[in-house]
């Protein structure tokens, strides 16, 4: 018995080549984009040391700092926009006694889509003449209101957010969903039994149980929105004037348009540093909290 | 009580139209011509015309996209699921206790790392490797990026399951292969299912490295083709809606198959993860 499951090569072959593969493929290129972020490199010539040039670059860089505004503006309209929304349409739906498979099949349905599509779609929806946006704003009477969504400086990157939103809403409602449905049956009754209907019983049962999905929803959005790339490269490309860029946009134009490697390197390094710090600085918050309870 | 069971109906209504309008209104806009979209834009489609759909798969290869993107997916899902499976139950099942703790602790590295931070040094390296504009410039980054959370969920699974099973099965003569293949495999099959899933799912919607990784047209996965579509298909909205239903059918078909299964797996995947 224990001479098979100590077997030394057995065990190599099932570890080695899953490990080399990720090592490779997600460890290691973490490591090369620290070298090559140092560098002014242009993908052809010999990467020249510049020490932290590239670093101090991107943080006298107005369109990267305006790039770097814009994610915290979508980590905080993560956290305190839809987080808030999600738990609500949680609770709400968690107590529905009919159409419950109806609600958890239909509010995910927009999660199973390509990012790709869902950038499609609302480009279409925005679109100033054809778009769903517009046509409600001419049929309703506000003519005037009725703009190109997103060739607007003021509106673009909040008509991305609406559509990130739309797109993930119901895959985190779904998981905190399966929280509160993981409340024991008992504590329910009791919690009744002593007066906590409705927003009481939200506030003082559900909401306390279930803090550990919240805690990962709000880490999977925080994560979700550093992520953020695709929808923002399909649906205004930064634009209009830079005013929708996120920092993997600028990133992304800076290696492939400009062909500035060890700049675009520096910023993935900035955008691994950043998911870091918020992360790290998240752990410290809820910890605190958590010793208060 | 009743009351208040209408009320929870009434408000979630708003939501369920702004998750559903969007895509209702996609699909009777790519029945309809431009004109029609913009004047009537409310209306059913005045007549079900497929013009649209016959213009976006006659002068679109979308059958070899499909194809593309089902190669490079099915692949990567499949070579990802095997390796994951035997490196969950080496870590959890065979008697290397600190070892395994150091291998699961690289891996939970992933949980840090945003992928998006790896695309430019993963750029770089597919070429370096000579794997760029093949199919293995995606099939190799897609299964490997599938790995820790496959491997988050097997494990979890694994852990659950009695020592008794393996030692009967090593009473009978079984090699560390022969558990697996005969014991383990079997056994874990119905979580094996969720992670394919959860997997398919994502490299098939996979869209920035099928789109920097890869130059020729002709190997182009289905998110990138579409998304080119939409500058061909500028002036003409009902062809964009409609390569727009026929790439997101097959995900929709198999998630209205399978929703119960990909939601668990969901759940089970991040909670555990």
């Amino acid at each position: 018995m224990e001479k098979v499951m100590r077997n030394r090569l057995a065990y190599a072959i099932l570890v080695i080549p899953a490990l080399t593969l990720y090592i490779t493929f997600y460890v290691a290129p973490l490591f090369s984009s620290l070298r090559y972020s140092v560098t002014s490199w242009n993908g052809i010539n010999e990467a020249a040391f510049t020490g932290l040039d590239n670093f101090i670059g991107a943080f006298r860089d107005e369109k990267f700092l305006v790039s770097l505004k814009n994610n915290i503006y979508f980590v905080l309209f993560s956290v305190f926009v839809q987080i808030p929304f999600i738990l609500f349409v949680s609770i709400v739906i968690s107590g529905a006694r009919r159409f419950l498979d109806f609600y958890k099949t239909t509010v995910f349905l927009p999660s199973v889509l390509s990012t790709a599509i869902v950038s499609i779609v609302w480009k279409f929806i925005y679109h100033p003449d054809a778009g769903l946006i517009n046509q409600i704003l001419r049929a309703v009477g506000l003519e005037s209101w009725a703009i190109g969504w997103l060739g607007d400086e003021r509106f673009a990157f909040l008509a991305i957010l609406f559509a990130n939103a739309w797109q993930w809403t119901g895959f985190y409602v779904v998981l905190v969903l399966a929280a509160i449905f993981g409340i024991p049956r008992e504590m329910q009754e009791a919690a009744e039994i002593d007066g906590a209907v409705g927003w009481r019983k939200a506030r003082y049962l559900t909401i306390p149980l279930i803090r550990p999905v919240i805690l990962v929803t709000m880490l999977l959005s925080i994560t979700g929105a550093m992520k953020a790339l695709d929808i923002v490269l399909i649906m205004t490309a930064g634009g209009p004037f830079g005013s929708s860029e996120v920092m993997a946009t600028y990133m992304y134009k800076q290696a492939y348009s400009m062909s500035k490697f060890g700049y675009a390197n520096a910023i993935s390094i900035i955008i691994f540093l950043f998911t870091c710090v918020l992360t790290l600085i998240f752990h410290l918050l809820t910890r605190r909290s958590e010793e208060e309870v | 009580m009743r009351r208040i069971q209408a009320v929870r109906h009434l408000v979630l209504l708003p939501y369920i139209l702004v998750v559903l309008y969007p895509l209702y209104f996609v699909l009777i806009s790519s029945f309809k011509g431009n004109s029609e979209i913009v004047l009537k834009p409310w209306n059913l489609p005045e007549k079900i015309d497929f013009f649209n759909y016959v213009n976006a798969l006659s002068n679109n290869n979308i059958g070899r996209y499909f194809f593309n993107s089902l190669y490079v997916t099915t692949v990567s899902t499949t070579a990802g699921i095997l390796l994951s499976l035997g490196i969950a139950f080496a870590v959890t099942r065979m008697r290397f206790p600190q070892l395994s703790r150091l291998v699961y602790g690289v891996l939970l590295l992933s949980l840090l790392i945003p992928p998006v931070s790896l695309l430019i040094p993963l750029y770089i390296m597919i070429k370096d490797f000579g794997l760029y504009n093949t199919p293995m410039a995606l099939i190799v980054p897609y299964t490997a990026f599938g790995i820790p959370i496959s491997v988050f969920i097997i494990a979890a699974f694994l852990k659950s399951i009695p020592r008794e099973l393996e030692e009967a099965g090593i009473v009978d003569g079984l090699s560390v292969y022969g558990l697996l293949g005969r014991i383990v495999f079997p056994l874990t099959t119905p979580t094996l299912v969720t992670v394919f899933i959860l997997n398919f799912m994502g490299h098939w919607n996979e869209y920035i490295m099928a789109n920097l990784f890869l130059s020729s047209q002709s190997l182009r996965t289905l998110p990138v083709a579409v998304v080119s579509f939409m500058d061909k298909f500028n002036m003409n909205y009902g062809a964009l809606c409609a390569s727009v239903v026929i790439s997101s059918a097959p995900v929709i078909a198999v998630y209205a198959i399978l929703q119960r299964k990909i939601i668990e797996g969901v759940a089970a995947g991040s909670l555990k993860g």
